[in-house]
C-alpha cells in the first residue's frame, strides 16, 4: 500500500440511509442470481404440471389448468417407475462398493507401512487426469469380451473405478488424523486389523463416509454418457437413458420431459437440503488435495 | 525378491548389537503382518484399477496406432497415422477435429473467464449477509448436483423459439433481443449460449471456494485497510483479490480441465449442431468411437482421445507448479 493510498479520505455517505441501501443493494443482487440459479428448475416444475395443450403454448410460468396428470403419466405408463428402480440399484451397488473398496485402501494408505505405498497412491491420483473419453471405448470393448456390456455391474464397475482418486484422497485424509495411540492400545490388547479398523476408525470416519457417499450419488445418479453405449435393452435404462428415449421422438412433449426431468432431479436435491454440510466440507476436501 | 523367509534369516543374522534385548524379533513380525494387511487392504481396488484403469488406457494406447472397426477379428497396425489424419491429413476427418478445437478452445477461455467474475462477485457479497447466508448457498448448489442430462434438457426447453428465454425478453420490452430461431438453432448464438449454460454449472464450486477463502481471512488484514483509508471497493479490489489468487488458480485450472475434457453439454444439448458450429472435441472423440458404426474409426477415436489425454497432463503440470507456489 503506497502514501497515496494511506492518505485517501475516507468515502463519505457511511451514514444510516447509506448503510441500509447499500444493503439492499446487496441483497437484490443475491436473490437476482438465486433466481437465475432457479430459473430452469421453474419452468421444469411448471411444464411438468402443464397439459399437453398448454406446454406446447408456451406461455406463463404458472400453469393455466395445473395437473397432476402428466407426472402420473410420465410415472406408470413412461416407465418412470422401472427406471427409478434401476437408477436406485445403480448408484446403491455403486455408493456401497465404493464405500466398502476406498475406505479399506485409504486406511491402508493412512495407517499401515507397506513398501510401494507412495508410488500405488500417486498411481491413483494419477488417475484424476484420465479424460473419461480416452478410457470409455476400452470399456466398453473389455465389457463386451467379459460379457458385462450391457448389465448393471457393467456400469458400476468403471463408477466405482472413477471415483478412486477422490475417495481415496479423503479417506486417507481422514484416517490420518485418527491419533494412533488408539490403534497402539488395541493392538496391545490383541484386536486384528480388520477388527481395528472396522471398530474403531470406521465409526470415528462417519462424517467422511457420508461425503463420500454423497459425492459419489451425485454423479453416478446423473451418469449418462457411459450408460448410453453401454445399455441397449430398455428393461435396464436408469432414469437418465428414460429421459434420452422421451426427448428422442419425433416431437418431444416437453410436459412429460420435464415431469421426468423433475423425477430425476428431486431426490438429489433432497440430499442437498439434508445434508448440505457433508456437501459443503467434502467439496473443499477433493479441491483442496 | 524378499519372501517371507529371507526376511527372516535377515532377523536371524542381523547381528547381536543391533538387536534390543527383548523386542526386536516380535517387531520385525509384526512390520512384516502389517505389510501384508496393508496389500490385503488395497488388494481390491488394486484390481479393481488394473482392470478398468490401467489395462483399458494401455488397450486405448495401442488402438490409437491401428485401424479397426470394432467387428473384424484383427487390428491392422498404422504406425502414427491415426494421429497425422486428425491433425492435418485427412479430408474428412481433419477439418472437424480442426473446428471443433478452435470451439474447445473459445470454450477453455470464456468458460474459467466468466466464472471467475460471477462467481467471485458473489462470493465476496454473500459473505455480507448472515441470516439468509445458508439458504442461498444451498440454492446457488442446486445447478451443482442437478448436473446432468435433465437440467440440460429443462435449458434445452426454456432455450427453444418460444421458450421462456424469449419470453422473459418480451416481458422485460426486450424483444428485439429475442432469437425467433431458439438460441441453440441459431448458428451465431449457439455456442455462447452453451458457453452461458456451463458457466452456470461450473459458479457453485467455484463460488463456494472463494466464500471459504473469504472467511478465513484474518480479520485484522481488513482493519488494517480500513484504517489506511480503503473503502469497500478498494479493499476488495486490492485487498481479498490479491489474497485469494491462489483460489482463482484453483477455479481457472478446473474449469480449464473441465472446458478440455466435458462434452456432455454439447451432446444433450445440441449434438455439435447446427452444422457442426458447437462440435468440440471431446464430443468428436465420442462420435469416432461410437457413432461411426462400421467404419474403421476406433483408432482414430484412442487417437484424439490420448491427445486430451497429453494436454490433460500438460494442464495438471501447470497445476502442481501454482499450487506448489501458493504457499
Amino acid at each position: 500500500m503506497t502514501a497515496a493510498d494511506l492518505a485517501a479520505p475516507r468515502s463519505p455517505g457511511t451514514g444510516a440511509t447509506g448503510r441500509i441501501a447499500a444493503r439492499a443493494i446487496v441483497l437484490l443482487l443475491l436473490l437476482g442470481y438465486a433466481l437465475v440459479s432457479l430459473y430452469p428448475f421453474l419452468w421444469m416444475v411448471s411444464a411438468a404440471f402443464k397439459n399437453q395443450i398448454e406446454v406446447v403454448r408456451g406461455g406463463h410460468l404458472i400453469p393455466e389448468s395445473p395437473t397432476l396428470d402428466t407426472l402420473i403419466d410420465t410415472w406408470n405408463k413412461l416407465h418412470f417407475f422401472d427406471y427409478f428402480l434401476n437408477s436406485l440399484l445403480v448408484t446403491t451397488y455403486t455408493v456401497v462398493l465404493t464405500l466398502a473398496v476406498y475406505a479399506a485402501a485409504g486406511y491402508a494408505f493412512a495407517v499401515l507401512r507397506f513398501k510401494g505405498r507412495t508410488a500405488l497412491s500417486r498411481l491413483f491420483m494419477a488417475l484424476l487426469f484420465v479424460p473419461g473419453v480416452t478410457v470409455m471405448l476400452p470399456i466398453v470393448i473389455l465389457e463386451n469380451q467379459l460379457g458385462l456390456l450391457g448389465t448393471h455391474w457393467g456400469l458400476v464397475l468403471p463408477f466405482v473405478n472413477g471415483g478412486a482418486p477422490m475417495c481415496i484422497l479423503l479417506m486417507t485424509a481422514t484416517f490420518s488424523a485418527v491419533p494412533a495411540e488408539l490403534r497402539e492400545s488395541a493392538r496391545v490388547d490383541g484386536a486384528s486389523e480388520f477388527r481395528i479398523f472396522a471398530a474403531i476408525y470406521l465409526p470415528l470416519a462417519k462424517p467422511a463416509l457420508i461425503t463420500v457417499a454423497l459425492l459419489t450419488v451425485i454423479p453416478t445418479w446423473n451418469e449418462y454418457l457411459l450408460t448410453r453405449v453401454s445399455l441397449n435393452d430398455p428393461e435396464t435404462y436408469t432414469l437418465p437413458l428414460g429421459l434420452q428415449t422421451l426427448a428422442s421422438e419425433n416431437v418431444p412433449q416437453y410436459n412429460n420431459l420435464m415431469a421426468g426431468a423433475l423425477i430425476v432431479v428431486v431426490p438429489v436435491v433432497l440430499l442437498l437440503l439434508f445434508l448440505q454440510r457433508y456437501f459443503v466440507n467434502g467439496l473443499l476436501g477433493a479441491v483442496k488435495g | 525378491m524378499t519372501t517371507p523367509e529371507t526376511a527372516e534369516r535377515r532377523t536371524v543374522s542381523g547381528g547381536e548389537s543391533r538387536r534390543t534385548p527383548s523386542g526386536a524379533p516380535p517387531r520385525r513380525r509384526r512390520i512384516r503382518t502389517e505389510a501384508v494387511s496393508g496389500y490385503l487392504f488395497v488388494a481390491p481396488a488394486v484390481i479393481l484399477f488394473s482392470v478398468m484403469g490401467l489395462y483399458t488406457i494401455g488397450y486405448g494406447f495401442a488402438l490409437s496406432f491401428a485401424h479397426w472397426n470394432g467387428f473384424t477379428p484383427t487390428w491392422k497396425w498404422v504406425g502414427l497415422d491415426n494421429y497425422a489424419d486428425l491433425l492435418w491429413r485427412d479430408p474428412v476427418y481433419a477439418p472437424p477435429v480442426q473446428a471443433a478445437a478452435l470451439n474447445t478452445l473459445w470454450v477453455m477461455i470464456f468458460v474459467p473467464l466468466l466464472t471467475v467474475a460471477v462467481s467471485f462477485p458473489l462470493a465476496v457479497l454473500l459473505n455480507q449477509v448472515r441470516r439468509l447466508q445458508g439458504v442461498l448457498r444451498s440454492i446457488y448448489f442446486v445447478p451443482y448436483v442437478t448436473s446432468g442430462i435433465a437440467v440440460y434438457f429443462a435449458w434445452r426447453y426454456i432455450l427453444q423459439p418460444e421458450g421462456a428465454i424469449n419470453f422473459l425478453l418480451g416481458t422485460l420490452g426486450l424483444g428485439s433481443l429475442q432469437e425467433p430461431q431458439g438460441w441453440l438453432g441459431n448458428p451465431d448464438t449457439a455456442l455462447a449460449t452453451l458457453i452461458v449454460v456451463i458457466v452456470w454449472g461450473n459458479v457453485p464450486v467455484a463460488m463456494l471456494l472463494y466464500l471459504t477463502g473469504l472467511q478465513s481471512i484474518n480479520p485484522s488484514v481488513l482493519e488494517a485497510a480500513q484504517l489506511d483509508g480503503a473503502g469497500w471497493w478498494r479493499t476488495n479490489v486490492s485487498v481479498i483479490w490479491p489474497l485469494l489468487m491462489p483460489l482463482t488458480g484453483i477455479n481457472v485450472l478446473l474449469n480449464l480441465r473441465e472446458s478440455l475434457h466435458g462434452f456432455q453439454t454439447f451432446l444433450v444439448m445440441t449434438n455439435g449442431g447446427p452444422a457442426q458450429h458447437t462440435n468440440v472435441l471431446g464430443l468428436e472423440a465420442y462420435r469416432l468411437a461410437f457413432l461411426e458404426n462400421l467404419n474403421p474409426t476406433l483408432g482414430l477415436a484412442s487417437a484424439l482421445g490420448w491427445m486430451l489425454f497429453v494436454v490433460a497432463i500438460v494442464l495438471a503440470l501447470i497445476n502442481l507448479r501454482v499450487l506448489r507456489s501458493r504457499v
